[in-house]
């Protein structure tokens, strides 16, 4: 027991024994609503994405010269016809906006993809073998985070043009830092403790242990800061696109729409805000979801 | 000390040097430099005169010595674009971004400092939740969206504020708010963080032991402690700012070395954007060997030993 | 003569998600003008919370209730008329020298921006203030020191500082929280014999809270004995150490090993048992689950008895069990 009259909340050791540690269930679940309210927007947002085909009610590329920049239904010239109107080229904004969900969350989630693995096996490599490589690791890391990430998605997209796949590889090339941070942190002080060193004496390879005993301790760590990687990838591609670099007309990205919208602002400001706030949304959601599965993996706040 | 330093310099400098590798190779990527200079439906023999101009038929290993020795002598080379030497180009711009990074981070600091104070001081609290909120909606927020909704209502609603362009410190307003409050919730995140740490300490309980009154204790003494760690991301976010302001830079047109890239982009302006983003990344290096100093120098434990 | 400071039923509690922590259950206690009361205890006993709660310092998330708590013409139950004599009458130093500074600011600055808040003295002056009351706790070249950084002075200096700055503005009263706890034997011995000496010099009162009973017959005139965050046994020195009543204060002292006694090697002496929980309601007797002597009316209230001015919670306490222990 500690010296209750010396530390700074003993309250905090009392709580601690009344809620057995490690275990999961919706009781704890409950406790962080942030992770409850933004897991399921985004959860919903993916469903939406999944299932877009079903939802649209039309096709999001056809467009009807007659019926441009229909407002939505909540403006007096909007129709149910159009729930969230038509843009600049008589395209159903709903629809566009539910396969948007689908550019930005695929984006998102491939290029957060390729960031972990690459991430994740240089932290791994640094922290577990520490010494030359750990040094080579940090050296890497150094040079990538002096890049303006921006800027080189740009000169590359520029470079080699703009699609999906192009901006799925570049940010998952660019955003492979903070995995590679944290994975290295955390695996040089879990290489250390007890089990890991005993399987080495037992004789497993280094490739076991890494992938059997040092990884699974990672997960909690990599689950979180995958959703915050998530987020800032779609903000990224939608900055991309937005500047005429990333995801190219006719498909319907969110940071595109704003782009396309840009010039018909003044009079139809709502072709910027719907997807403007569909963003925002999807990207506080799992922000938010971020949020609630630190204090999960971490209840003291740390880390 | 001066070891440490020295070690640090060297680091600074030998990544200084890789990141020049890349920039160079980033714009060989693409392979045929000779083609983009020329533009489409150059014939044959432009392309030769470009090549033996430009002296892209030597080896690359070559192109990269001559060319990282006139980047040292300050020479980046001319624009295809603007006909003029990079280093002018650059020259014109950079004072447009540095007004423009300063200003967003007086205001960012502006405004987390005060907030991630009362939120550590009140944790738990509704100022700290609707802090937390704040924040996690300034991150969620696209700038470019933000920056739009801004000239929505300051200059195409209102017309308090212009749109776009350079001329006076009027301009630098609205792009100044926008990446301003980009940038505050790390900012937020990190005094309140740093309080929180720095309000459990010891020396705090001595200070309020003193009868110094609770301001006191809450500006000097904890405030003093947890600005330390600030004053890196300081650094690290003026580099940021310097490099991620291409997205508003040309949203409001505002003539600093974002939009010059941007538009170097758009016209497939090889050597100033190769310039730009060696400059960038060498500002960066550069600003987080400051940091380092400054941190060092900051915390009298390390001042001293 | 009215005590310096008096203080009758302080409590203490943590509120719990579902349940409360009872820290100081009803603590009672006075302190003379020049004496050194010593609050004794394990780690966790309640000591140090009485203390900050003087202090008004308790963490936010304790609640304190007092029956009445004064110190000299002060309602110390008055947060405002606390946080005008916090640190000017009344001053208190810790036991981590090592963090108690701010590592931030210079020596001279700590030691005397709260001189200059409550005297209005000018920069100067409080630094010569300052130059005295390093001098007075004999530190060396005080002016060299005033502008040193804490982390470039030893634990035993940086006590010793923080002693000096207690004393600024010359409180007749000075808290002192495990002061030489973490510090070495050497130093720890250095200590207790300036705050002797000051304390005969400069009159002024001392409430020490220490877990070492050793320690406390050094220095004490009077002892207050807590258990589980109350008060089993108060006394002068010769009363405690000479006829301690109550088996937990007994239990205490024969755990102190004394030179030419103890045996040489012989395993330190320990108390057998846990102390109780004090989440929920504390019932009867807090020592009774390791007392020797327990009876079974030790569940129920406690009685308090007094014999002059040495007072203990307990059914026992007659004079047979003196006759049992050999006299210390």
């Amino acid at each position: 027991m500690a010296d209750l009259s010396n530390s700074a909340d003993p309250t905090a050791t009392a709580e601690l024994a009344e809620t057995p540690p490690g275990r999961m269930s919706w009781s704890r679940l409950s406790e962080h609503p942030s992770l409850l309210i933004g897991g399921g927007i985004v959860i919903l947002m993916i469903l939406i994405a999944i299932f877009a085909p079903l939802l649209a009610p039309h096709d999001p590329y056809a467009q009807d010269i007659t019926n441009r920049a229909v407002p939505p239904v909540w403006f007096e010239a909007g129709s149910w016809e159009h729930v969230l109107g038509t843009d600049q080229l008589g395209r159903d904004y709903l629809s566009r906006l539910i396969y948007g969900a689908r550019v930005s969350l695929l984006i998102g989630f491939a290029a957060v993809s390729i960031a972990s693995v690459i991430g994740t096996t240089l932290g791994l490599l640094g922290g577990y073998f520490g010494g030359r490589v750990d040094m080579v690791v940090t050296f890497l890391t150094t040079i990538r985070l002096s890049l303006p990430i921006i800027l080189v998605a740009l000169a590359v997209v520029a470079v080699f043009g703009g699609s999906i796949t192009i901006v799925v590889v570049v940010l998952g090339l660019l955003k492979w830092d903070r995995f590679a941070v944290v994975v290295r942190a955390t695996s040089s002080q879990v290489s250390r403790m007890e089990y890991v060193q005993s399987a080495k004496a037992a004789g497993a390879s280094n490739f076991y242990i890494l992938t059997r005993e040092v990884l699974p301790n990672l997960t909690p760590q990599l689950i979180v800061i995958a959703t915050i990687e998530i987020a800032s990838a779609i903000l990224m591609e939608a900055a991309l696109s937005f500047l005429g670099l990333g995801v190219q007309p006719p498909t319907p990205s969110w940071g595109l729409m704003i782009s396309e919208a840009k010039s018909y602002m003044f009079f139809s400001f709502w072709l910027i805000s719907i997807p403007g706030i569909a963003l925002a949304t999807l990207v506080f959601a799992i922000n938010l979801a971020g949020d609630g599965l630190r204090d999960l993996v971490s209840p003291d706040g740390r880390g | 000390m001066p070891i440490y330093l020295a070690k640090r310099f060297g680091l600074a400098v030998l990544v200084a040097f890789c990141v020049s590798i890349l920039a160079f190779a980033l714009l060989r990527l693409q392979g045929n430099a000779a083609g983009a200079l020329a533009g489409e439906g150059a014939s044959a023999e432009d392309l030769a005169i470009i090549v033996e101009t430009y002296g892209l038929d030597r080896p690359l290993i070559v192109q990269y010595a001559s060319w990282l020795g006139d980047v040292l002598r300050g020479d980046f080379g001319t624009s295809y674009f603007f006909k003029s030497p990079v280093s002018d180009l650059i020259f014109d711009k950079i004072g447009n971004t540095v007004i423009l990074a300063i200003m967003s981070l007086t205001i960012a600091l502006a405004i987390s400092i005060p907030l991630g104070v009362l939120a550590a001081v009140f944790s738990g609290s509704w100022i700290d939740r609707l802090c937390s909120l704040v924040s996690l909606l300034g991150q969620a927020l696209p700038s470019f969206f933000l920056a739009l909704c801004l000239v929505m209502l300051f200059a195409i609603k209102w017309r308090m504020l212009p749109a776009s362009g350079a001329d006076s410190w009027r301009h630098f307003i609205l792009p100044a708010a926008t990446l301003g409050y980009y940038i505050t919730p790390p900012f937020m995140r990190l005094v309140r963080a740093g309080m929180i740490d720095a309000l459990s300490n010891d020396y705090v309980r001595t200070a309020r032991a003193k009868g110094l009154p609770a301001h006191r204790v809450i500006l000097k003494h904890a405030l003093r402690n947890a600005l330390v760690p600030v004053v890196g991301l300081v650094t690290v976010q003026l580099g940021l700012l310097i490099g991620g302001s291409v997205v508003i830079e040309s949203i409001f047109a505002l003539d600093g070395l974002g939009y010059l890239a941007y538009q170097a982009i758009g016209y497939r302006d090889f050597p100033v954007l190769q310039a730009v983003v060696l400059l960038l990344s060498v500002v960066y290096v550069v600003l987080t060997l400051l940091s380092d100093i400054v941190n060092a120098w900051l915390d009298p434990r390390l001042r001293v030993s | 003569m009215e005590p310096l400071l008096q203080v009758r039923d302080l409590k203490v509690d943590f509120k719990l998600r579902t349940n409360t922590l009872h820290a100081v259950r009803g603590m009672s206690f006075e302190v003379r003008e020049g004496e050194t009361l010593c609050i004794v205890g394990e780690s966790g006993c309640g000591k140090s919370m009485t203390s900050l709660a003087l202090m008004d310092l308790l963490p936010r998330a304790a609640t304190r209730s007092v029956g009445a708590m004064r110190f000299g013409e002060v309602d110390l139950t008055d947060r405002r008329a606390v946080r005008r004599v916090r640190g000017n009458e009344m001053a208190m130093i810790f036991q981590e020298p090592m963090t108690a500074l701010n590592p931030a600011f210079p020596i001279g600055d700590q030691m005397t921006e709260a001189y200059i808040h409550h005297t209005g003295a000018t920069g100067s002056a409080a630094r010569a203030r300052a130059v005295e009351m390093l001098t007075e706790v004999g530190i060396a070249s005080p002016e060299k020191r005033l502008g040193q950084y804490p982390h470039q002075l030893s634990g035993g200096l940086r006590q010793r500082v923080m002693i000096a700055m207690a004393l600024m503005t010359s409180p007749k009263l000075l808290i002192a929280d495990e002061p030489t706890t973490a510090l070495d034997v050497t130093i720890q011995a250095q200590i207790l014999r300036l705050l002797r000496d000051l304390q005969h010099r400069l009159g002024i009162a001392i409430v020490f809270i220490t877990h070492d009973l050793g320690l406390v017959s050094r220095i004490a005139d009077r002892i207050v004995v807590m258990y589980a965050g109350a008060r089993v046994e108060e006394g002068s020195a010769a009363e405690i150490f000479g006829s301690p009543r109550h088996p937990y204060t007994q239990a205490l002292i024969d755990c102190i090993p004394q030179p030419g006694k103890s045996e040489r090697g012989a395993p330190l002496g320990t108390i057998p048992g846990v102390v109780p929980s004090l989440v929920g309601d504390v019932r009867g007797c807090a020592f009774r689950s390791r007392c020797p002597v327990a009876q079974p009316v030790c569940a129920d209230a406690v009685p308090l008895r007094a014999e002059g001015g040495h007072l203990w919670a307990c059914i026992h306490g007659a004079k047979k069990d003196e006759t049992e222990r050999a006299p210390a």
